[in-house]
């Protein structure tokens, strides 16, 4: 905008604030939060925001002043024209904190109205103040500061949890916050602050799971599964994620790709192998490595896989996860080693003898000896992936005839 | 929080006195309360009620008897609990009643008191309770709040939900007014005698329960100012009231941001700093203005008062502070000024402060009052006339004159605002009010011994060494002066000997030499007229007021908590020659006066010197040394100081006596350079600034902690940063409990020394240990944060880890992580190695493991230590245990330590599986081979015996096979398998912890 002239910068001031005024009156959430929506970049708070700059302060001020219908929310419009005309000026640190201050205090006015009308612009001020802040961290640690505000975020979205979480029609809301919580929280590796909120929401018996919106559902199962994933439990990791896969909406490919990058590994170590179409169709190819190995037995090409994407692992956190299938890839090489076993003198198949294995292990080249091979073949009997038992003086594996190698059919190897 | 736990516990004993009192007053009082046009009469009843509480007043007994109190607090504690947990449901009239108790516990509480301390421990009560309150109970904190009156004007205000019940109930109450109006009551006869009674009361509960007493502060200035504003004029009060509105919308606001509820009490007292916020409070808060009046009346004068000083820093404030001036003003004309000559240290201090600055002359007398001081009326009267002459002008400074009178006001609300009393100080002439808040109840052995010493001073009681030492430490004299400071000292220190009976014990031809005491300090002080010495330093504190204002503020901080307690332990027990050798020489010259004399001096000194505190922590080591010597005095400080005498054993050595030597000869020299008038202060001085400094500091972020960051910006930890001087090598590591000492202290190049003279004792761990930690406390206070500092952390991890001293090497460790961040160089991967094994072996969590394994670099990949951790995780994590025991032996640096540390439960996590998995029997040798019993250096029969040993000790079953082997038979021990108990398992799960362990590897005591 080249030039705009005072009279016009007065102009648009006063009609965001007729804007704000009317939609309170008429309770119309839908342009309420439109006035919230910084990052939406929508091209009224774009020229709200140049006439912001050629208005001095005072003068803003005395706008608001001029009708009770604005003064009263004088604490709302002054930081989020600071906000506004900051965010503009690319001034993110100045926007994020001006911003803050808004979402207070419309938490403040959003507690003493009734109905839950507004509710839509508290997801637009949620969702904003979160990606503010991110980017005001972005902006503080270029500046060598510490970043600090999206932990700021986090404790503002906990005092929106709070006004939400409690009974009556607000209580719908409660998920969106809770999923951009868990946002926060896992961006700032601080999940163990995850356990309040969820522990809030999955004990809640006056409101029913079900009755969440369910993008929010599936975001707060696709999290909650992500932290079942850390914590082991693959069973509810299964449970949750795949619920997440479901409901998640088809054409959103990313989200399906983000939940099946953790669903796969949860499904890998409970015997389950995904096709390789769907590897392929979601771009999930650092598994399929994996997926061969495990079919194969090749332990070098697990091993492989893990050091090939071990950063990308890490990131995700499924790493121990599927350093852990090595002990499906050696139950599978066994199995091998006895089937081949069985073709050729089918009596004595159910005796492995140490030494075979030890031999395949050299010709993975991996480097173990007998000793090692004997303590594997010990755990995966102890662990139940091998039925049978390990006999020390003549160094053989004996399996049970019956089912030696037991699948695991959804069901995690017993530790 | 503990305060509130016992308090609650003590519930019970709520007196039934209480009770009645609290209707009398209420009955009382309700004629009075508050209408405006009422005031003539109200005055009238006042006056009485003074002059009954003068009467009560001068009761000698309060001063320094602190025992009683405790009791009485808790209860009355107690009691707050109870009303404040009723309170919350309950609204108007319920809330009346409940702040009855409050202020009805005065006359019933059990103080030896008299009655204005009494009642003021009561009151007090209360205040010190909420904000324990608050913290503890978040949600509600507010309806506590709200019940006790003084405090229902800090409190209430700032929750913006709950307060409008309050609010209501203020609305419609003529019975709030009478609530207040006890107060009113009270306060002619507790008024501002309690603000002295809280010096006591304050130090009992530093001692005790320590860390929050933030609306204590409230609580007498409310009651004392409240009297005369509410005598004088009414307009004011609604002046004040909005004043107050605005303040609190301001603090309120400053609420919002945290959780409104955790942050109320703090973001309270701290929040009145912040005056941009714009009020969110008022508009919700509609009540009628007309019911406030009396009740902020009260409010207003009493914490306005207080306030000014510390909380009110901007600008924006400039009626605020106007008004406090006009209450102020309204003080002095009150019936109530009797009072005001509590007997008490702080209250005599102040009236005392007030004379010299503003009238200087005759008043001075004041200042040292006899003990049982009956109220100086000069001192009062002449207050008024400069204040009334310039109120307007004047109001900064008349806040900050009643600084002194609340310490606890002024600690709780200076905090953080060391600017804005910089303002202050600025603008009024009279900054050295505050330090009178550092006037420190002596403790009452001191007087004993003072009057002892009087007695034993005697000729013909002294031993021949002492003779000697005598007349060793007068020949340095110089002059008479000198002569004479030093003839005080030394009585001082004979008086000291003697109480504790070390006079004839004492090696004093091995004591060494105090330093020269400064005649010209003693003259001023003690020897000539009081005013003249406390005169001229004002005078000259003005030209630096700047530099020593901002650490006045804090030192009532520092009073409230913890400079008391120090003093009565530290200062009297480590430092005691100095000390009690400035008594001594007091009480000389003016017996009565001593006391204040002493008390006030360190602040003085502060204000007049900022050089470099003389390490008094050398002296405290000479001092536990001698006592060893001498062993037969059953003195505290021994107890407290036989370990490290032990330590100190060289001490002796002709090295430290050089040392000595040179150190007191410093004092003689560094004339010119240092200002040795105030050296024997300057410690407490610096102690005490830097305890404010820091407490301040403290005080600041954990309130703000939740809330408002801003303010946290605002802190200048430079100015906070302490700077050694201390030049001993080994020091004791004691855990502050208050801010550090310079003197304490040691530099960079002193740590950098007991760095190495550690890292080549041959000591055991306790004591290496030790040392490091004070190391460690040193680079902290300092905020050294270098290369050093990352050697100190490594060697004490490693030494950690190889005791197996977990706890300690983690806090090393965390340490470690950030300096290595900071880009501090220093062994990072070995570091990283053990941070890895430390989490997969110990933390047991995926996800910090995860993470710590996302953050190490390329290179740290390729590091062998980290590598090796590497694979130990992966050995864990897979339960490989050969590899785990061929990596255990295979370890570089101390990984083997940490991996020790996880042997018993790897050993049997494996013994479990092979019971599993092997049929029918597996060779004990094998597995004494496998699991790490034998080793390249050990004798295999060695080795496996302690196999057979700890197989059977896990459950397992052996038997011996046709080959004669020994061979567990794994089936029956598979079902048998279990982990012993650890023999040496203690109670609290800690084997380090087990006192007998401790006593064992203790150094031996000293030969």
């Amino acid at each position: 905008m080249a030039y705009m002239s005072m009279g016009e910068a007065h102009r648009r001031v006063t009609e965001f604030l007729n804007r704000f005024s009317d939609a309170i009156s008429c309770q119309d959430g839908a342009s309420f939060k439109s006035l919230f929506s910084l990052s939406s970049n929508s091209p009224f708070l774009l020229s709200l925001a140049d006439a912001l700059n050629l208005i001095q302060d005072a003068a803003t001020t005395r706008l608001i002043n001029q009708s009770d219908n604005y003064s009263q929310f004088a604490d709302i419009l002054l930081p989020l024209f600071r906000s506004i005309q900051t965010y503009r000026q690319g001034n993110l640190l100045e926007a994020y904190n001006a911003f803050e201050k808004t979402a207070n205090a419309f938490i403040q006015e959003f507690r003493n109205w009734e109905s839950a009308w507004a509710l839509k612009t508290l997801y637009v001020i949620v969702y904003d103040i979160r990606v503010l802040a991110e980017k005001a961290d972005r902006e503080l640690a270029s500046n060598g500061k510490s970043p600090e505000k999206l932990k700021g975020a986090g404790s503002v979205l906990m005092k929106v949890f709070g006004t939400l979480a409690g009974k009556g029609s607000k209580r719908v809301g409660a998920l969106y916050v809770t999923c951009q919580l868990f946002k926060i929280y896992f961006k700032l590796g601080t999940v163990h602050l995850c356990r309040s909120v969820i522990r809030s929401i999955e004990t809640a018996r006056i409101f029913d799971f079900e009755e969440f919106p369910k993008r929010d559902k599936v975001t707060y199962m696709y999290y909650t599964g992500r932290l079942e994933v850390f914590n082991e439990n693959f069973p509810a990791a299964d449970y949750k994620l795949s619920y997440a896969l479901t409901y998640c909406n088809p054409q959103s490919e990313a989200n399906i790709r983000m939940i099946l990058k953790h669903l796969i590994p949860v499904k890998l170590s409970i015997g389950i192998l995904p096709k390789h179409s769907l590897l392929e169709k979601y771009n999930l190819l650092e598994y399929s490595d994996i997926v061969q190995a495990l079919r194969r037995g090749d332990l070098r090409l697990l091993r492989g896989a893990l050091q090939d994407h071990e950063d990308q692992f890490l990131r995700s956190g499924v790493y121990l996860v599927l350093e852990k299938l090595e002990l499906q890839v050696y139950q599978r090489l066994v199995k091998k080693i006895y089937n081949i076993q069985k073709q050729k003198d089918p009596s004595k198949a159910h005796q492995v003898k140490l030494e075979v294995i030890v031999k395949a292990m050299k010709w993975l080249e991996i480097d173990m000896d007998v000793d090692e091979v004997e303590c594997i073949m010990a755990i995966l009997i102890y662990k139940n992936l091998i039925k049978g038992y390990f006999a020390h003086k003549s160094k053989v594996v004996v399996l049970s005839k019956a089912d030696p190698f037991p699948k695991l059919n959804g069901k995690p190897v017993s530790s | 929080m503990a305060n509130e736990g016992s308090n609650t516990e003590t519930l019970a004993p709520a007196e039934p006195h209480l009770f009645e009192n609290r209707h009398v007053d209420a009955s009382q009082h309700h004629p009075a309360s508050y209408a405006p046009t009422t005031n003539g009469s109200e005055a009238v009843s006042w006056t009485v009620h003074s002059s009954t509480g003068n009467g009560i007043y001068s009761n000698p007994t309060y001063q320094y008897d602190q025992h009683p109190q405790p009791p009485g607090r808790s209860i009355q504690d107690g009691q707050n609990v109870t009303s404040v947990a009723g309170n919350s449901s309950n609204l108007g009239t319920a809330n009346v009643t409940q702040d009855y108790n409050a202020y009805a516990s005065y006359p019933s509480s059990s103080n030896p008191y008299g009655y204005g301390s009494v009642g003021y421990s009561g009151y007090y009560n209360n205040y010190q309770q909420q904000p324990n309150h608050t913290y503890s109970q978040p949600v509600g904190a507010y309806q506590n709040t709200q019940p006790v009156g003084a405090y229902q004007n800090t409190g209430a205000p700032y929750q913006p939900i709950s307060s409008f019940q309050n609010t209501g109930s203020y609305a419609g109450s003529a019975s709030y007014s009478s609530t207040y109006y006890n107060p009113a009551d009270y306060q002619n006869t507790g008024g501002y005698q309690n603000s002295s009674g809280y010096g006591n009361q304050a130090t009992m509960w530093n001692n005790g329960s320590y860390p929050s007493h933030p609306y204590t502060n409230y609580a007498p200035d409310s009651s004392g100012s409240y009297g005369s504003g509410a005598a004088t004029t009414p307009v004011q009060y609604q002046q004040q009231y909005k004043q107050w509105a605005d303040y609190y919308n301001q603090t309120e606001v400053s609420c919002a941001p945290g959780t409104e509820n955790l942050s109320v009490t703090s973001s309270s007292t701290l929040g009145c700093p912040i005056p941009a916020v714009t009020s969110g409070y008022a508009t919700p808060n509609s009540q009628p203005p007309q019911s406030y009046p009396p009740y902020w009346r009260q409010e207003s004068n009493s914490s306005a008062i207080p306030f000014q000083p510390a909380a009110v820093n901007s600008g924006d404030h400039d009626g605020y502070w106007k008004h406090g001036a006009q209450s102020s003003q309204i003080q002095q004309t009150n019936p109530i000024q009797p009072n005001y000559q509590s007997p008490l240290d702080l209250k005599s201090s102040y009236d005392k402060f007030q004379d010299q600055q503003q009238t200087v002359s005759s008043q001075g007398t004041n200042l040292y009052f006899p003990l049982p001081p009956p109220p100086p009326l000069p001192s009062q009267q002449v207050n008024p006339p400069p204040v009334q002459s310039a109120p307007s002008s004047d109001a900064k400074r008349v806040s900050t004159l009643q600084i002194p009178t609340n310490p606890r006001i002024a600690s709780n609300l200076t905090f953080g605002q060391p600017k804005a009393e910089k303002d202050n100080s600025i603008t009024s002439s009279a900054p050295k009010p505050a330090y009178i808040a550092v006037s420190l109840p002596k403790p009452t052995e001191k007087v004993s011994s003072n009057d002892a010493a009087n007695s034993i001073l005697k000729p013909g009681m002294f031993p021949k060494s002492l003779r000697g030492y005598v007349e060793r430490a007068l020949s340095r004299c110089k002059d008479d002066k000198q002569m004479a400071a030093c003839q005080a000292v030394m009585k001082e220190m004979i008086t000291k000997a003697t109480a504790d009976g070390t006079l004839n014990t004492r090696n004093w031809d091995m004591e060494p030499l105090f330093p020269m005491p400064d005649a010209d300090v003693i003259n001023k002080d003690s020897l000539s007229s009081a005013q003249d010495s406390l005169l001229p330093k004002f005078k000259k504190s003005p030209k630096r007021f700047k530099s020593r204002w901002e650490p006045l503020p804090e030192e009532k901080v520092a009073d409230n908590p913890e400079l008391i307690s120090n003093n009565t332990v530290k200062y009297s027990g480590w430092v005691p020659n100095e000390r009690d050798r400035k008594v001594a020489v007091e009480n000389k010259e003016s017996k009565e006066g001593g006391f204040r004399n002493t008390k006030f001096s360190p602040i003085l000194q502060r204000l007049s010197s900022k050089t470099p505190q003389r390490p008094f922590k050398k002296q405290r080591l000479t001092d536990a040394s001698e006592n060893g010597d001498t062993s037969s005095d059953s003195d505290k400080e021994q107890s407290l100081t036989v370990y490290y005498s032990a330590a100190m054993a060289f001490s002796d050595s002709p090295e430290e006596r050089k040392r000595r030597e040179n150190r007191s000869k410093r004092f003689d020299l560094g004339q010119g350079h240092r200002s040795e008038n105030n050296y024997l202060r300057k410690k407490n001085a610096g102690a005490g600034n830097l305890y404010n400094r820091r407490a301040s500091a403290f005080g600041l972020t954990k309130s703000f902690e939740d809330g408002i960051s801003k303010a946290v910006e605002d802190i200048d930890w430079d100015a906070l940063t302490v700077k050694g001087t201390c030049q001993e090598i080994e020091k004791r590591y004691l855990r502050l409990t208050s801010a550090p000492d310079p003197a304490t202290v040691r530099p960079e190049e002193v740590l950098e020394k007991a760095l190495l003279t550690v890292q080549n004792s041959q000591k055991n761990y306790l004591y290496k240990c030790d040392q490091l930690k004070s190391i460690r406390q040193d680079l902290t206070v300092q905020r050294i944060r270098n290369q050093l500092t990352v050697k100190v952390y490594e060697t004490h991890a490693r030494l950690a880890l190889e005791f197996g001293d977990l706890p300690e090497y983690n806090q090393c460790q965390s340490q470690l992580k950030t300096l290595y961040a900071e880009g501090i160089e220093g062994s990072d991967m070995e570091f990283a190695a053990y941070n890895l094994l430390c989490v997969i072996l110990h933390s047991n969590n995926n996800r910090d493991l995860v993470a710590s394994m996302a953050r190490l670099s390329h290179e740290a990949k390729k590091d062998e230590a980290v590598k090796h951790a590497l694979a130990v995780r992966a050995a864990v994590t897979s339960g490989n245990y050969i590899a785990f025991f061929r990596l255990y032996k295979a370890a570089p640096n101390l990984n083997t330590c940490l991996m020790d540390l996880y042997v018993e439960k790897m050993r049997y996590k494996a013994v479990s599986c092979m019971c599993r998995s092997y049929r029918p029997t597996l060779p004990v040798s094998y597995i004494s081979q496998v699991l790490g019993f034998s080793s390249d250096e050990r004798e295999t029969d060695a080795a496996f015996e302690e196999c057979l040993e700890w197989l059977k000790a896990h459950g397992a079953t052996i038997i011996t096979d046709n080959n004669g082997d020994m061979v567990v038979e794994t089936k029956v021990s598979l079902s048998n398998l279990f982990v012993p108990e650890p023999e040496d398992a203690v109670a609290h799960g800690d084997a380090n912890l087990a006192v007998k362990d401790f006593f064992a590897r203790a150094p031996p005591p000293p030969s």
